[in-house]
Formats: C-alpha cells, sequence, structure tokens
C-alpha cells in the first residue's frame, strides 16, 4: 500500500470514526442492555447449569453482539440514504481504501463492545478470567468480523431504515436463540437442537466459549465455520458496496 | 478535456442515453440543458465514473474517468453531505482524498469558504444548514482540490439569490483559471452570466450544441407595442424593420415600445418541441 493509500484510508477511518462516536446511542444500548441481563440471569444460570457463570456471560455477550449487528447496518444504510457512497466512489479513493475505512471503525466497535462485556463478566458476574487472552482476543475478532459482513450484506438488501431495524432485530434473535445464547442448545426441543448448527450463532458461541476455557482446538472448528460465513457474507457486500446503488430506488 | 462519444446506456425499459456525445475544452463551461429525463445526470454519473456506459467512449484528458478521478470534481444532483460532520470535516476529507496535506489544504478549504460565504457555517454540521448553505457546502467538496474538469449538476436548484451568485462567481473564475466545467441547470439566465457554451439534451443524447450568438441565431424575437388603438405583438427575426413597420401602422399616440431578442429559454423551447414532434 503506498503513502498515498495510506493517507487516504487513514482519512476515511477518522470520519467513519466520527460518524460513529457521534452516533453513540445504539452502542450504548448493546453494552448496558446485556449487563443488566448477566446480573440478573447470574442466579438462574448458575443453579441451572454446570459452569452457568460461563453461559451467563458468553451467551449475552453473543447475543447482544449479534444485536450490534444493527450498528454496521446503520453505519453502511446512512451512505445509502445519505447518498454519500457514491459521492464518495467518485473521489480518488479506491475500492479497497473504502471498505477499509468503512470497516477497520465498526469492528473497531464491535471489538470494543466485546471486550467491555467480557471484563464485565469477570471483574462484576464472577466468571472466571479466560485461561488464554490471546485464544480470546482471536475468537473475538473472529465473531467481530463475521457480524461485521454479515451486517454490511444485509445493510445491502434491505430497503429501508424500517427494513433494518426489522431484520437486525428478527434475524439477532432468531440466531443467538436459536445458537444457544439464551438456553443451551442441549436443553432445546429437538427440531432445535437440529437446526441449531445452521445458526451462525452457534458456532460463535461455541467458539467464544470454548476460548474463554481455553480449549483451542474446540476454538479452531467454529472459527473456521464463522470465517466460511464472513468470506461468503463479505465477498457479497464488497461486491454490491463497491458498485454502488446509482439509481437504485431501493431507498 | 472532456470527450463523450456516442454513450449510450439503458436502465430496464428506459433508454436514459442513445448517442449521447459531447466535448468539452479546458476552461469552457458547457450549459448542459433539458427536460427532467433528457439524460443530464446519467451523463454527469458516466463521466464521474460511477456508471459504466453500454457503448460510447468517455475521455477526461485522454483517459477513462476511473483513471482520472483526481482531475475530477464532482457536486451532484441530490444533497450528499454527512449531516453530522460539520463543513470543515467534510472539505478536510475530500481534501485528503483528492492529496491535499497540511498547509495547502488549510489554504483552500480558507480560499473557498471565503469566496463561497461558508466562513460563518464551517464548523456546523450539515444536518443544521439551510438547504442553500448546504448547496454551497457540497459544491465547495467538489471544488475543493481544484479539479480540471468540474461535474455541477444543477448546483443551484433551489438556491437563494446569493447562493447562486456566490457559486457562478467561483465557477467562472474556475473556468478563467483553466478548468472545463460541465453545468446542468433549469435556469438558462446562468448560462447567460456564465458566458458558457449550450449544449441541449433531449431522449439521450445532445439535439443541439453551440455558444448562445449560435444558438440563437435565427431565432424569433417579439416587438410589443402598446398604443391607443390596442397593444400589438409581432415575433420576428428582424427587430427594428419589423418596430419601425409597426410605428407607421399604430395610431398614436405610443404608450410604451418594447423589443425582445429570443432568449435561450425561447431556444430551449423550441428545441424541446421541435424534438417532441
Amino acid at each position: 500500500m503506498s503513502t498515498d493509500s495510506l493517507y487516504r484510508t487513514a482519512a476515511l477511518v477518522k470520519y467513519n470514526v466520527i460518524l460513529r462516536l457521534r452516533d453513540p446511542a445504539q452502542l450504548v444500548s448493546y453494552l448496558v442492555t446485556p449487563m443488566i441481563f448477566m446480573v440478573l440471569f447470574k442466579p438462574l444460570y448458575t443453579k441451572a447449569l454446570g459452569g452457568g457463570l460461563v453461559q451467563t456471560v458468553t451467551g449475552q455477550l453473543v447475543m447482544f453482539s449479534v444485536f450490534a449487528m444493527a450498528i454496521v447496518g446503520n453505519a453502511i444504510f446512512v451512505e445509502r440514504e445519505w447518498r454519500t457512497w457514491d459521492r464518495l466512489r467518485a473521489s480518488r479513493a479506491t475500492r479497497a481504501e473504502l471498505l477499509i475505512g468503512k470497516a477497520l471503525p465498526v469492528f473497531a466497535v464491535l471489538m470494543f463492545q466485546q471486550t467491555v462485556l467480557v471484563v464485565y463478566g469477570c471483574l462484576v458476574v464472577g466468571m472466571p478470567v479466560p485461561r488464554s487472552i490471546g485464544l480470546l482476543a482471536l475468537a473475538m475478532a473472529v465473531w467481530g468480523f463475521t457480524l461485521m459482513t454479515m451486517g454490511s450484506a444485509l445493510a445491502t438488501l434491505v430497503r429501508s431504515r424500517g427494513d433494518l431495524m426489522m431484520a437486525s432485530d428478527v434475524g439477532s434473535i432468531a440466531i443467538s436463540s436459536i445458537g444457544g445464547a439464551l438456553l443451551p442448545v442441549s436443553l432445546m426441543p429437538g427440531w432445535a437442537q437440529a437446526v441449531a448448527p445452521f445458526s451462525p450463532g452457534y458456532w460463535g458461541l461455541g467458539m467464544i466459549r470454548s476460548a474463554v476455557e481455553g480449549r483451542t482446538a474446540d476454538t479452531l472448528r467454529p472459527a473456521l465455520v464463522c470465517l466460511g460465513i464472513a468470506l461468503v457474507a463479505g465477498t457479497f457486500a464488497s461486491y454490491r458496496l463497491a458498485r454502488g446503488w446509482g439509481r437504485s430506488r431501493l431507498v | 478535456m472532456l470527450q463523450a462519444i456516442d454513450l449510450t446506456k439503458r436502465y430496464a425499459e428506459v433508454q436514459a442515453l442513445a448517442g449521447f456525445s459531447l466535448e468539452v475544452a479546458a476552461g469552457e463551461i458547457a450549459g448542459l440543458v433539458g427536460h427532467n429525463g433528457a439524460g443530464k445526470t446519467t451523463f454527469v454519473e458516466m463521466v464521474s465514473g460511477l456508471l459504466r456506459p453500454d457503448g460510447g467512449v468517455v475521455l477526461v484528458d485522454g483517459r477513462p474517468p476511473g483513471q482520472s478521478r483526481d482531475r475530477i470534481g464532482v457536486s451532484p444532483q441530490h444533497i450528499a453531505l454527512y449531516r453530522s460532520i460539520t463543513v470543515r470535516e467534510h472539505l478536510r476529507l475530500y481534501g485528503k482524498l483528492a492529496g491535499l496535506r497540511g498547509a495547502a489544504l488549510r489554504r483552500e478549504i480558507d480560499d473557498l469558504s471565503g469566496a463561497l460565504r461558508l466562513t460563518g457555517f464551517l464548523d456546523r454540521p450539515a444536518g443544521l444548514l439551510s438547504g442553500g448553505q448546504q448547496r454551497r457546502a457540497q459544491a465547495a467538496t467538489a471544488l475543493i482540490h481544484r479539479p480540471t474538469l468540474l461535474l455541477l449538476d444543477e448546483p443551484t436548484a433551489g438556491a437563494d439569490p446569493d447562493t447562486r451568485q456566490a457559486l457562478l462567481d467561483v465557477v467562472r473564475q474556475r473556468a478563467d483559471d483553466g478548468a472545463a466545467v460541465v453545468y446542468t441547470t433549469h435556469y438558462l439566465n446562468e448560462l447567460t452570466e456564465l458566458r458558457a457554451t449550450i449544449a441541449v439534451a433531449a431522449k439521450g443524447r445532445v439535439i443541439a450544441r453551440g455558444s448562445s450568438a449560435q444558438l440563437l441565431d435565427g431565432l424569433p424575437g417579439e416587438v410589443r407595442v402598446s398604443a391607443a388603438d390596442g397593444p400589438v405583438q409581432v415575433s420576428t427575426n428582424d427587430l427594428t424593420s419589423t418596430l419601425l413597420e409597426v410605428l407607421r401602422t399604430v395610431r398614436r399616440p405610443v404608450d410604451s415600445v418594447e423589443l425582445h431578442p429570443p432568449t435561450l429559454d425561447d431556444l430551449y423551447r423550441s428545441l424541446a418541441a421541435a424534438d417532441v414532434h
């Protein structure tokens, strides 16, 4: 990457950071709500499950990190709604620079959310400190990347802000609950257990729980599945974003 | 500077461009006029590199638009500003994307905000600006890197007279400095003020091209005389002779005499009507 390219990418990252900082409401919501739920659900999970503290924290973390896809979706959607994406495409910035400039800040938001919830889980809820911080950081990064690509793909498909909110709310509940974020998959009805592996939340939760417990092999397999999902969603989103929406009447 | 040759573009069932050709030289302002749907915005988006033509060629300084983005400044028809970002931050962003840095960038921001009367609003988020201020801010993002090809798509739509004048002054100045300008508008008097050449678009192609004097040559003007026996209104190609003829025939006293040479509006209407028929 040339110096000019780095300079343009840094400029794009900077203004995307400014955009995120000036619209923090969603992030605050997706940080505070799981913190409340962790404290409320802790007695239930610890009585009902062995290792309930890990389920308490990682379940809420996965559920509300999936909700945070809406932050990614919004970040993309405002570019459509405000017609700014085409304006950027007409600038000297390359497609790669535009995509990196857009992706890095929202990825940082997703990592920040997960980090705060893990720290809160350890300090307030009492979850054991993860055995390998590096393994957990890797798992969170893979999960954050997966969510970022899924949220981006979603934002390029919906027709309105209402569609985006509906899709991210229903999708988040479905992905996370079927994936075992609320109730461990082993306790679900048979049909739900059969469906669970089709949910990205299932793999995300398995990956993060294994990483918290320091089980490297059990972390890497779901990580590969998540990366596969990210590859598909990311390719689709990149294709749509690189082409722009032109005179699409979708918005 | 800009060569667009025989461009075609189809959206589903709509033929947006059907052999659209336009050349604009350095230092020239080409006023692109035409009804809504004539293909003006599609043409601008194509020259911006946002749309690929189905057929034909676009060259900016001899290169395709995608390879000339550093030379192009675009102000789209619709406001395209980040509502929570200030005018100064917009100018910094687009300046940096065009390669401006440090003191040079600050100087351009100062110069441009002064010329476009944005100085008092530089640190206000775009979402809090009035429509006219947003128009000027948007134009400023297109001008900040002193592009050699300016694409201004209805930059004064809905703007107040002050906004319009500030924009026209800057655009004329940039052309005098050597920039080629494509200026789409429905306000034909602006093109007179800009001393622009004219391209009239209809049904996806340019149907007339030249200076306003060339295009107006042969169009009828109008003589209006108000006399004691009532008003007389005559359409004519020779205003002076017709006036004398009218004055010989009407009863005295004459209250008023008006000579109306043909205007760009007349040209536009006659070409559009001819094209429809």
